[in-house]
């Protein structure tokens, strides 16, 4: 089956062969995994005794675990640009134009199933989560994942972009 | 408003179906059909259905090739084939329904939205959950019904974030011993209605596409008829037909693409010329859009044994935004009538050309014979999205009547002789603009919750919402499995103070006789009875019977949490008429009182919140099945 991809105008699209098109997908948005040079210290998704992701209870603080740090955390610069690829990626279509949620829960509240810090959030969109949503760590380059995370974080704060009305 | 009750009435060979008494070996489902093709009622009163023979006797449980229904039985989706959702018991009536009082109350365990309706099958009923789509068997024998055994299907929890709008079943349908439904991860499944035991379970869709399975299938001369949903993620619609005894696919039919994979030939015969043509469901879209085309088949599907025609109308185009698919998207939303043998279109009629809405039609088509302008008719009767009841003739295709039975602006009115909608172009959407104030909303004047048709009273009960919405078409990505919307929708209720409201329709002279206003959207489904009692349910709880010549309220009773199911009626092994509905709020509109849906942003579960946000402070989640009685 071939697939169609919009350009930004959403005129007339393409057909690719799907290969193709991930390809000039990723090169369009910015560039692979490998090619980011400002990437921050992260250990290996599914790293065992060291596995950076904390969901659970700890259960005390003898080995203290290095957990991936966002760094964007707090830079409203980036808040455009993640907001722009929570609608790109689809995100908008599972968790709301805003993020108030349907398919996928809601990410402006202050329930998070899997975790709500950055790293947590961070983890969600790499990994994946057993009830439909999807590892986007196969798809979507660290860098902009981290500009998601930022955006989502900036929910319900007076730093918002294009906040619901 | 009593002007047609004394009309002339015959029964649809469907509903006779279902009332001949039972037979009990060989080819039984060919015997059906010719049983029901020498069974058509008398053209009398309608008094001649309390003739039915009652078949409760051969319907004591099931080994072996049951095949007939008994009346205080309900063995498939809308009760017959005709999709009717009446029944002929009268034990509770209009004098007596004020003393309906609980029966018996069971927990299903599964907090989402319970659409659907159980099925009662000579002394068990069967009840389907939400995902994760456990069957359970009830003794209905035993004092408040006792679990006989509950069938856990393998599934793949992943589909829950992939159906778009709450994680719903609309239930399952007995035939030959079997309960056959789907599960949400879209694999059907086939088991032994004695035993608990899977006789067979088969992939029919695939989640990594966006495929998931929320309609109830129909059985119908040994083939279970199964449609797909995920006309929101880049989804291609079709409908399959399976081998009833081994789950085999015996034809599929695409709703896109070229005439071959939609199963158009020879026989197809459109009534109007608009909806003529070779391979239309490629040349009414840009380039291969058609394979993203949406046109699903989530609904509800009917059956005429007398004509031999299945009836099913299809789901919206696929990306909402319809700037990005030219064309009139045949065939997306579209009426279908087919042969259960092979397949074959007999005809089609598309409602919405180019829809630019989401004016999804895939609601129920009540098939009844009825004298229309003095000549005995065969019709079919769709209350739309669209704001519109649409009234065919189910042997040709056309359309007799359309006319209005909500606020609706987005059209004026309906062309019978061409069958086009004439539309205000200013309500027409396009990408980048807001298109505002369009009534009805996406969620349309009413959504899958059915109607009921009264065979006493000869009108049709519609469960409506008033509902309007800002629309603006967006840049969509096609993502595999994801959305593939291209809207932005924001939703508020409709002009009257009122946003649902149970219609009593005359589909005859296409006009409301009565009705009831309620403050939510109706997403309950209704049950029409010969004791001349309507029963609907309301977003917030309440459980209702009213009178089905005038609409007066006859009695009501609060459930823990909303009502978007089916109510339906049965007789129990003690004699006496039950009525059974589910409790549990959720689906598209309900989703927004669940605690992980945000209201601060109207925009939330495809901008429904922006019309419902009160609901949280109504209702709660909660699956239940609730069992009244006198």
């Amino acid at each position: 089956m071939a697939y169609r991809s919009w350009n930004a105008q959403g005129g007339e699209g393409v057909i690719m062969h799907p290969l193709t098109r991930l390809v000039t997908f990723f090169a369009a948005l910015g560039g692979l995994v490998a090619c980011q040079t400002d990437m921050p210290p992260l250990a290996a998704a599914g790293a065992t005794s060291e596995s950076p992701f904390l969901i659970g209870p700890q259960p005390g603080t003898d080995r203290p675990i290095a957990r991936p740090v966002n760094p964007y955390a707090g830079n409203t610069a980036v808040l455009a640009d993640g907001r722009r690829l929570f609608n790109w990626y689809n995100c908008s279509g599972c968790h709301g134009d805003h993020g108030g949620g349907g398919m996928g829960p809601s990410l402006r509240d202050s329930l998070w199933y899997y975790g709500g810090d950055d790293a947590a959030i961070f983890a969600s969109i790499t990994e994946g989560r057993q009830h439909g949503m999807p590892a986007w760590g196969v798809k979507i380059p660290q860098d902009q994942r981290w500009r998601i995370v930022t955006y989502i974080k900036s929910m319900r704060t007076p730093n918002e972009q294009d906040p619901p009305r | 408003m009593t002007s047609i009750r004394g009309m002339v009435l015959a029964v649809s060979a469907a509903i006779s179906l279902a009332a001949v008494s039972a037979c009990k070996t060989g080819n039984a489902q060919q015997r059906d059909t010719a049983r029901a093709r020498k069974g058509v009622q008398p053209k009398t009163q309608v008094a001649s259905l309390s003739g039915n023979t009652s078949a409760e006797s051969a319907a004591v449980l099931p080994a072996g090739a049951l095949s007939t229904q008994g009346t205080g039985e309900w063995w498939m989706p809308g009760r017959d084939y005709s999709g009717s959702r009446y029944s002929t018991l009268n034990d509770i009536n209009t004098s007596n329904v004020a003393n309906l009082k609980v029966a018996t109350t069971f927990s299903t365990g599964v907090l989402h939205g319970h659409e659907g309706q159980p099925l009662v099958v000579g002394s068990t009923m069967y009840v389907v959950t939400p995902y994760p789509n456990l069957l359970y068997a009830i003794d209905l024998t035993k004092p408040g019904g006792v679990l006989r055994w509950v069938y856990t299907p393998p599934t793949s929890a992943r589909a829950v974030g992939i159906a778009c709008c709450d994680i719903i079943n609309r239930g399952a349908v007995y035939a030959d011993g079997k309960i056959v439904y789907s599960t949400l991860d879209a694999q059907t499944v086939a088991v032994n209605a004695a035993t608990g035991k899977e006789v067979w379970r088969v992939r029919v869709g695939d989640i990594n596409i966006g495929e998931t399975i929320t309609g109830a299938p129909l059985v119908v001369k040994g083939k279970v008829i199964v449609g797909n949903s995920g006309a929101e993620l880049g989804v291609r619609g079709y409908v399959v037909a399976l081998d009833l005894g081994s789950g085999k696919q015996v034809w599929k039919a695409y709703s896109t693409g070229p005439d071959a994979d939609v199963l158009i030939g020879p026989e197809f015969k459109p009534f109007y010329p608009r909806d003529r043509g070779t391979d239309l469901g490629v040349k009414t879209w840009t380039k291969d859009q058609w394979k993203l085309g949406g046109g699903t088949v989530w609904g509800w599907i009917s059956y005429d044994p007398e004509t031999n025609s299945l009836y099913y109308a299809t789901a919206n185009p696929g990306v909402w935004n319809p700037d990005l698919r030219p064309g009139d998207n045949k065939w997306s939303i579209t009426l279908f009538s087919r042969d259960p043998d092979n397949g074959h279109a007999k005809w089609a009629y598309q409602f919405v050309k180019h829809d630019a809405w989401d004016y999804d039609e895939i609601m129920e088509n009540i098939l009844v014979d009825m004298p229309f302008n003095g000549q005995q008719r065969k019709l079919l009767i769709h209350p739309g999205r669209t704001g519109f009841v649409y009234t065919f003739d189910r042997t040709t295709g056309e359309l007799l009547n359309a006319e209005k039975f909500q606020p609706t602006n987005w059209a004026l009115r309906v062309d019978t002789k061409t069958g086009e909608h004439i539309e205000d172009p200013t309500k027409r959407t396009h990408e980048g603009v807001v298109t505002r104030d369009i009534c009805p909303s996406s969620t349309g004047a009413k959504d899958q919750q059915p109607s009921a048709f009264s065979l006493r009273t000869g009108l049709l009960y519609i469960p409506a919402h008033n509902v309007c919405m800002d629309y603006e078409g967006v840049e969509a990505n096609y993502i595999a499995g994801t959305p593939y919307l291209g809207a932005s929708v924001k939703m508020f209720p409709g002009p009257g103070g009122y946003r649902g409201e149970l219609v009593a329709w005359d589909p005859i002279h296409a006009k409301p006789v009565c009705s009831v206003k309620e403050d939510l959207p109706l997403w309950s489904g209704v049950l029409a009875t010969a004791g001349d009692v309507v029963f609907y349910g309301t977003m917030d709880g309440w459980f209702r019977a009213i009178d089905a010549h005038t609409c007066a309220q006859l009695w009501s009773f609060k459930t823990g949490s909303g009502i978007i199911g089916n109510p339906i009626a049965y007789k129990g092994p003690d004699g006496k008429e039950y009525i059974a509905v589910y409790s549990g709020v959720g689906g598209w509109m309900g989703a927004v009182a669940f605690p992980d849906v945000s209201i601060d942003d109207p925009y939330t579960a495809l901008g429904v919140a922006g019309a419902v946000p009160d609901i949280k402070q109504k209702t709660g989640m909660g699956g239940m099945l609730y069992v009244f009685t006198l």
